[in-house]
């Protein structure tokens, strides 16, 4: 059952062949609509979220679907496609992704696309496209609604049978400085919603109506309430907006509260407003854990200090050397796992447990990781996505002045086996108590995850290697080993949008704890089992 | 006194928005997941791409609390019943989309298998009420 995959990368990324003047392309056009009127609310917050959504977004959507970015310019992107049916998914993707975005943001901090899609014979540059077919594409952006995707016929033609989506023609349109009329259709996600946009525009319209004379009528009552107290009201007022500006501030929650905690009650209001006035982007994940240093001034202090530390001796994890050699990896109970294949491993050296939560939060301490872990300090570090990973590993190069990185996936399989051939390393049947999986063991299910090394070693002494927590490795996902490296070293490629884990964890069966066994997840996504261990270059 | 309580009432309505609410957030009445493709009974060969529809939500990256949005997870012939207190399992028949895909190549054994969508908030767990898709049978030849 478990020869489920998805092959959402792709080979990606790869340089356009010759730079060949001129050529046919579905060109992707898309503007911020009323940006000038977002940066006069708010330059910098605003300049820095679409850097962000350029960033996180459209760059990485755009790859995925086999595109190029051509030009960014301050409020928008010129894409170029091979396939229009590419293009234009990648402009749903773009918007559907945006809704979600802007959803928790008050409408006027809104960052909408409108999006324009063209074939058109174009001259390519390495920086640039030239031709009617780019102006036409930025124009059917210029006339569409915020939110949408406006096509031109031409891309019409070529993928109303292949995409599954709704399309409504709004006929023929005369375009600036473009002599012939264009037609137009406009893209709905979603073919059901064809029927119904027609009587959903009229309730929208009513709805936008009554929404926009409750928010008019609570403003009132708002304004009037808290006149007479103009200080409360501006502190009150400022605190809704820091959410907004920094969305990467929920994803630490563990830190967030613990800042707000030792605060009197009216903490909510004022410990955004504090964090706005100190100029760093990121929300502090600092509060260290223990650290007596005096709350109230920290919000300066740390931003002074963080490149202080290298000098100070920092913990580092208990290594194994292994010699390396010849074996065979792979398996052959799934699809994934085959073909079973010959790779030779030079020699490095293995972290003997996955990294804690104590040593990972030294990392925090230096500011150079993300984040700040609850739990135990035994307890393997959890929830780290791989740049999360990355980034600790490059701390402890850094920090040590060792080349410490993440192991590769054939190193990973090499030490997991421990010189066995056999299902797992202890023989072909499972045996309870051997690895810490899904009803393996006796561990209550609430002190999960349990302190690292809690089964046994295996024969090169390492612990934890199959069950425990999933464990990341350099490596791209890469649906099967077809064309897999045999030097050892990691098969990856420049942009990936998935990575390799290894382990399988507590909550997964005993399948999992195979050391052949190989699972993906997405590169930039933290999940509450996955952790990982650290390797050493000789 | 009023108007002082009034202030205490609003002070404390708007509070919950800083809270870090930690599992089972609250979806909209009126959120829809489902399938724009394929559809219940479909026939397919090889390999296709699943799309995912979601109404009155919106998308968004694991990981980023907005309000009212999540991400996908696609359950390939799970028979578990959903956890709500849990996060969404991670495993070869949970796949998630935690960069906030709409859209993803799915590859299944030929055969009669299920596919069913549940949303998942910033840190995995499903809403509350669970917003979840209709279960689907698709047969691959």
């Amino acid at each position: 059952m478990a020869e489920i995959r998805d092959f959402k990368s792709g080979r990606s990324g790869e340089p356009p062949r010759e730079p060949a003047p001129r050529r046919l392309a579905a060109i992707v056009a898309g503007d911020i609509a009323g940006y000038s009127r977002l940066m006069q609310i708010d330059e910098e917050g605003t300049h820095n979220r679409v850097k962000r959504i350029e960033r996180d977004l459209i760059e990485p959507s755009i790859i995925e679907h086999h595109g190029k970015l051509v030009k960014t310019t301050g409020d928008g992107f010129i894409a170029i496609f091979d396939s229009p049916v590419e293009a234009v998914r990648c402009s749903i993707v773009i918007q559907q992704n945006l809704v979600g975005r802007n959803a928790s943001l008050p409408t006027h901090h809104w960052i909408e696309y409108r999006i324009g899609v063209n074939l058109g014979d174009v001259i390519v540059e390495v920086d640039d496209v030239y031709g009617d077919g780019v102006n036409i594409a930025s124009r059917l952006e210029g006339i569409a609604d915020p939110g949408q995707v406006y096509i031109s016929g031409g891309i019409y033609e070529q993928i109303k049978h292949k995409l599954v989506c709704g399309y409504e023609s709004l006929g023929d349109r005369k375009v600036k400085n473009i002599t012939d009329p264009v037609r137009v259709y406009r893209v709905l996600p979603d073919p059901a919603a064809f029927h119904r946009t027609r009587k959903r525009r009229e309730n929208v319209l009513i709805f936008l109506l009554s929404l926009t004379l409750l928010i008019i009528a609570g403003g009132v009552l708002w304004y009037m309430l808290l006149q007479p107290y103009g200080k409360v009201g501006d502190q009150a007022s400022t605190s809704v907006s820091p959410p907004a500006e920094q969305p990467r501030a929920p994803t630490l929650p563990a830190p967030a509260v613990k800042q707000t905690a030792p605060q009197p009650p009216p903490a909510p209001a004022q410990a955004p407003a504090q964090q706005q006035a100190a100029p760093q982007p990121q929300p502090p994940p600092a509060a260290k854990q223990g650290e007596p240093l005096p709350q109230s001034a920290s919000p300066v202090a740390p931003a002074t200090s963080p490149k202080t530390p290298p000098a100070s001796p920092v913990r580092e994890p208990e290594m194994s050397t292994l010699r390396g050699g010849q074996f065979a990896m792979g398996g052959n109970e799934e699809i994934s796992e085959k073909p079973v294949h010959q790779v030779t491993i030079k020699p490095f050296a293995i972290g003997k447990f996955p990294v804690s939560v104590r040593e990972w939060n030294e990392c925090a301490a230096a500011k150079a990781c993300g984040f700040t872990a609850s739990g135990k300090d035994e307890a393997p570090i959890t929830n780290v996505s791989w740049s999360d990973a990355r980034q600790y590993v490059a701390w402890l190069a850094e920090a040590t002045r060792k080349p410490y990185r993440l192991p590769t996936e054939a190193e990973w399989e090499y030490a997991a086996r421990g010189g066995t051939q056999t299902r797992y390393w202890w023989g072909d049947q499972f045996q309870s108590g051997m690895a810490n999986c899904k009803n393996c063991t006796d561990i209550a299910a609430t002190e999960q995850p349990t302190k690292v090394g809690s089964s046994k070693p295996n024969p090169f002494g390492l612990y934890d290697m199959g069950g425990g927590v999933d464990q990341w490795v350099e490596d791209c996902w890469h649906k099967n080993y077809q064309g897999a490296p045999a030097d050892g070293s990691a098969w990856v490629e420049s942009e990936c949008a998935s990575h390799v884990i290894r382990s399988g964890s507590w909550k997964n069966d005993a399948r999992y704890a195979r050391p052949s066994n190989r699972d993906s997840y997405d590169t930039n996504v933290r999940y509450p089992t996955h952790g990982f261990r650290v390797a050493l270059s000789p | 006194m009023k108007i002082a309580r009034l202030i205490v009432l609003s002070v404390v309505l708007t509070c919950p928005s800083f809270a870090a609410y930690p599992q089972g957030k609250p979806a909209p009445k009126d959120a829809l997941l489902y399938f724009v493709w394929p559809q219940n009974g479909t026939t397919i060969k090889g390999g296709f791409w699943c799309r995912f529809g979601l109404r009155n939500m919106g998308v968004t990256h694991a990981g980023d609390n907005f309000k009212n949005s999540g991400h996908h997870h696609l359950l390939v012939d799970v028979n578990d019943p959903l956890e709500p207190n849990e996060p969404i399992p991670q495993d070869k028949s949970h796949l998630h989309f935690g960069a906030g895909q709409t859209e993803a190549r799915i590859e299944l054994p030929p055969g009669k298998h299920t596919l069913q969508l549940v949303l998942g908030d910033a840190e995995h767990y499903p809403f509350k009420p669970p917003v979840v898709s209709e279960k689907i049978t698709v047969t691959i030849r």
